[in-house]
C-alpha cells in the first residue's frame, strides 16, 4: 500500500521537478531573484555608509540604589552599545512616559522604590519597560536588558534564599552572596543581535525577499497544476491506478520544496554577503519551515478556485504582495499605520517577521518563535484543509 | 441488464448501472446503464451534451457518480478504484500529452506512473510505438506532430499497461482521412485479438465498422442498447430519405412534416434535410410536391434502414446536432 502511494509520488514528483529545471523557473525564482534583490536591498538601503542608528532609553530611578545605577554603568561600557545607546533620565513613570510617547526616548526602565533592597533581601524584584512603537531598536536594546536583570534577579533571590536556609543570618547575608560570587549586577548583553545598522536592514530585507519569493516559488507549481489541468494531462494522471490526490500532492511537495531551498539560500546568502545574524539557526529553520507549509497551503487554495494558469498566475501574485506588504516583507511592519501593524498578524509573513525579530534582536533560542511557529502552523493547516475539498470539487484529487 | 456473476464463466469487461450525475437541480447523466461482455466493442453513440464524456468520467473513475455503480472485471471502481483503473486503458478526447517532450519520454513518465517496472517498460514502449506505426518518430517532440501522429500517440499511452478495456473517447476528431483509417484498423486489430472496447464517436460510420453492439444515449439517458441489426429492426419499414434542395429548408421541412409516412425531418446543413418516412420511394411524389414553391428539389436519395435513421428515429437529431 505504501508502495503504491510513495511510488507514484516519486514519479509525479520527479517529473514535475524536471519539468521546473528544465523551463528554469526553479533556478531563477527560487534562488537568484530572491537572493539578488535581497542584496541590492541590502547594499542599497542597508550598506555601511548609512549612519549608525542610536537608541536613547530613559531611566526612572524610584529605588536610588546600587542596582540601577551598575545596570546602566554596564550598558553603556558593553563594546556592542558604545556610540549606540544614551540613558536619560526622568522624575517619574509619567514623564518617562510622555518622553517614550513624544520621541524623546526610544524606551524607558522603571526601577520601583525598594527594589535593590527587596533583590538584596532576596524577596526578587520588577522593573518595567516602557516602548513605543517609533523606536524598536531602542524597545529590543530595553526589552534585552530587562530580561538580563531578570535573571540576574533571579539568580540573587535563589542565592539568597539557599544562603539564609543554609542557616547565615539575615543581616549578613548580602554580603555573604556576594563575596560568594553574586557581586551584584554584570551586564553582557549579546553582541551581534543589537548592533543594529545595515545588519538589522540586510536581515530585514533578506528575510522579506525569502518570505515573499516562498510564495511565487510555490506559484510555480499552482500554475502547473492548471496548465495540466487545461491540457487534459492532470485528468490522464487521475485515471491512472494510483490515488486521486497523486499529482496534486506530488506537485504540492516539489513546490513545497523548492521554496524550502529558495528561503534557505536566501539566508545563507545574507549571512555569507552581509555577515547577518537571523539568530538562533533552528528557530529561524523553524520559522521557515512553517512559513513555507503554510505558503504552499495558501496559494493551493487560492489556485483551486482558478480557472486557467493565467489566473492562478494572477491571483498568486495578489496574495504575495498583499501579504507581503502587510506582514512586513517590504515595509517594515513597525513603520506601517497602527491599525495595519494589527492586520499583518492575520498573514504568516507578519507572523514570520515577528518571529524573526525576536531570534535576531535578542538572540533567543528556538523556544521563542513557539508561538509564531504554531500559528503559522495552523494558518497552513486550515488552508490546506479548505484547499483540499475545493480541488475535489475542482476535479483535480 | 446482466448481473455480474461468476457462474457466467466469463467476466464482463464493463458493468454500469444505475449512473446518475446531477449538476445543481440538472441531471447531466440520468440512470445509465450497460455492460461490454470480455472482447466485445461498443458503441456509444449521443449527440452533443448527451453526457457520453460525463459517464465516461465517471466509468474511469474521474468523477464521482451521485448514484448508480460501476464494475471494471468485476472490480468495483468506488470500493477499490485503484485495481480497477489498472484494468482499464483511456483515452481522452482532447490529446493528453507533454507537447514539450518526445513521445517516448511521454510513454516513459506515464507507464512509470502505471506501476510499468523499468526494464519492462522500455520493451513495452516499443512495442506500443510499432503498434501505432511511430516507431521512426518516437524521438522527435510530440508539438512537431501531426494531428493524426498525436491522435496516435494519445491512443499508445492507454495500451502501455495491455489493458483488458480499452475506452476512446472521439479518438479521430480533427485527424487527416490516412490516418483516421490508420486508427480504425489498429482499433479493429486490438478488438481482433480479445480487447474489449467502448468508443465514443461523432461518425456514425466509425461505431459501424468498429462496434458490433450500440447504445444510444440522449439527453442524459440511454435511449436504445443492441446490435446494429436490432436496433434497425425498430425501424420496421422505414427509410432514411436525404433531400438536396435550393430555397427555404425550415419552410420546406415544415411542409413535409404533414405529409402522411413522414415521421421525422431535420435539417442536416444550410440545404439538405433528412427524413424518416414509412413507405420510401412511394411516398416520394407526395414529398415532392409537398416542397413545393419554399425551394426546388436538386437531389435525392433514399437509404434503407441504417444506424443513422435509427439513430434520428430514436433522439429526433442527428449525431452532430
Amino acid at each position: 500500500m505504501a508502495k503504491n502511494t510513495v511510488r507514484p509520488l516519486l514519479v509525479v514528483g520527479g517529473h514535475e521537478l524536471r519539468s521546473r529545471l528544465r523551463d528554469g523557473t526553479a533556478p531563477l525564482i527560487a534562488l537568484l531573484a530572491p537572493i539578488l534583490l535581497a542584496t541590492l536591498f541590502g547594499l542599497a538601503l542597508g550598506g555601511d555608509d548609512d549612519p549608525p542608528l542610536k537608541a536613547t532609553i530613559g531611566v526612572v530611578d524610584l529605588d536610588g540604589g546600587e542596582f540601577p545605577a551598575s545596570v546602566q554603568r554596564e550598558a553603556l561600557e558593553t563594546d556592542e552599545l558604545k556610540g549606540v545607546l544614551t540613558f536619560r533620565r526622568y522624575p517619574d513613570e509619567g514623564a518617562a512616559r510622555s518622553a517614550v510617547d513624544g520621541g524623546e526616548a526610544g524606551a524607558a526602565l522603571v526601577f520601583p522604590a525598594g527594589f535593590s533592597e527587596g533583590v538584596g533581601a532576596g524577596r526578587g524584584g520588577r522593573v518595567s519597560v516602557l516602548e513605543s512603537p517609533e523606536s524598536p531598536l531602542a524597545g529590543v536594546v530595553a526589552r534585552g536588558m530587562v530580561d538580563r536583570i531578570s535573571s540576574l534577579v533571579q539568580a540573587r533571590t535563589l542565592a539568597v534564599r539557599a544562603s539564609l536556609d543554609a542557616g547565615v543570618p539575615a543581616d549578613r547575608v548580602q554580603l555573604f552572596v556576594e563575596e560568594n560570587g553574586a557581586a551584584g549586577p554584570t551586564l553582557a548583553l549579546e553582541g551581534d543581535p543589537v548592533a543594529g545598522g545595515p545588519v538589522d536592514l540586510a536581515v530585514h530585507y533578506g528575510s522579506g525577499m525569502a518570505v515573499m519569493f516562498a510564495f511565487f516559488v510555490v506559484g510555480t507549481t499552482a500554475r502547473s497544476l492548471l496548465t495540466e489541468r487545461q491540457n487534459g494531462t492532470l485528468d490522464r494522471m487521475r485515471a491512472a491506478p494510483v490515488p486521486l490526490w497523486t499529482a496534486l500532492v506530488g506537485k504540492g511537495v516539489v513546490g513545497f520544496g523548492l521554496a524550502l531551498v529558495s528561503t534557505c539560500a536566501t539566508w545563507l546568502s545574507s549571512v555569507l554577503i552581509f555577515g547577518a545574524s537571523w539568530g538562533d539557526p533552528r528557530g529561524v529553520f523553524l520559522l521557515l519551515l512553517a512559513h513555507v507549509f503554510a505558503v504552499t497551503a495558501i496559494v493551493m487554495l487560492v489556485a483551486s478556485g482558478a480557472r486557467t494558469d493565467a489566473q492562478a498566475d494572477g491571483l498568486t501574485l495578489g496574495v504575495a504582495f498583499v501579504f507581503a506588504f502587510l506582514g512586513g516583507s517590504i515595509v517594515p511592519v513597525h513603520n506601517l499605520p497602527e491599525w495595519l501593524r494589527e492586520v499583518s498578524l492575520i498573514t504568516p509573513n507578519g507572523w514570520v517577521s515577528a518571529g524573526l525579530s525576536e531570534l535576531a534582536a535578542t538572540g533567543a533560542g528556538p523556544s521563542a518563535v513557539l508561538l509564531p511557529v504554531a500559528v503559522v502552523t495552523g494558518i497552513g493547516v486550515v488552508a490546506g484543509a479548505l484547499a483540499l475539498l475545493r480541488f475535489r470539487k475542482g476535479r483535480f484529487a | 441488464m446482466r448481473t455480474l456473476t461468476r457462474e457466467d464463466g466469463m467476466t464482463p469487461a464493463l458493468v454500469c448501472e444505475g449512473l446518475v450525475k446531477r449538476y445543481g437541480d440538472k441531471a447531466v447523466v440520468d440512470r445509465v446503464g450497460f455492460h461490454i461482455d470480455e472482447g466485445e466493442a461498443y458503441g456509444l453513440l449521443g449527440p452533443n451534451g448527451a453526457g457520453k464524456t460525463t459517464t465516461i468520467s465517471m466509468l474511469v473513475g474521474l468523477l464521482r457518480p451521485d448514484a448508480g455503480s460501476v464494475r471494471v472485471g468485476g472490480v468495483d471502481v468506488a470500493e477499490d478504484p485503484v485495481a480497477a483503473k489498472r484494468l482499464v486503458g483511456y483515452v481522452p478526447q482532447e490529446i493528453a500529452l507533454y507537447p514539450e517532450l518526445t513521445a517516448r519520454e511521454n510513454l516513459r513518465y506515464f507507464g512509470r506512473l502505471y506501476g510499468l517496472p523499468r526494464r519492462e517498460l522500455t520493451t513495452r514502449i516499443g512495442e506500443v510505438l510499432e503498434l501505432v506505426g511511430l516507431s521512426d518518430r518516437g524521438d522527435d517532440k510530440v508539438d512537431t506532430y501531426s494531428g493524426g501522429m498525436k491522435r496516435r500517440t494519445n491512443i499508445a499511452v492507454a495500451l502501455l499497461h495491455r489493458p483488458r478495456l480499452l475506452i476512446l473517447d472521439e479518438p479521430t476528431v480533427g485527424v487527416d482521412p490516412q490516418s483516421r483509417v490508420a486508427i480504425l484498423d489498429r482499433v479493429e486489430a486490438l478488438v481482433a485479438e480479445g480487447m474489449s472496447l467502448l468508443y465514443t464517436s461523432h461518425y456514425m460510420e466509425e461505431v459501424e465498422r468498429v462496434c458490433t453492439r450500440v447504445g444510444i444515449i440522449d439527453r442524459g439517458r440511454v435511449v436504445a442498447d443492441g446490435t446494429k441489426r436490432e436496433l434497425v429492426a425498430e425501424l420496421g419499414g422505414t427509410d432514411r430519405v436525404e433531400l438536396v434542395l435550393d430555397g427555404d429548408v425550415e419552410a420546406a421541412a415544415e411542409r413535409l412534416r404533414v405529409v402522411e409516412g413522414v415521421s421525422e425531418v431535420v435539417a442536416t446543413g444550410s440545404s439538405s434535410l433528412r427524413l424518416l418516412v414509412t413507405g420510401g420511394r412511394h411516398v416520394l411524389p407526395a414529398l415532392l410536391a409537398a416542397v413545393g414553391d419554399a425551394g426546388a428539389v436538386t437531389g435525392v436519395e433514399v437509404v434503407e434502414p441504417d444506424l443513422e435513421a435509427a439513430f434520428l428515429h430514436l433522439t429526433g437529431s442527428t449525431l452532430r446536432d
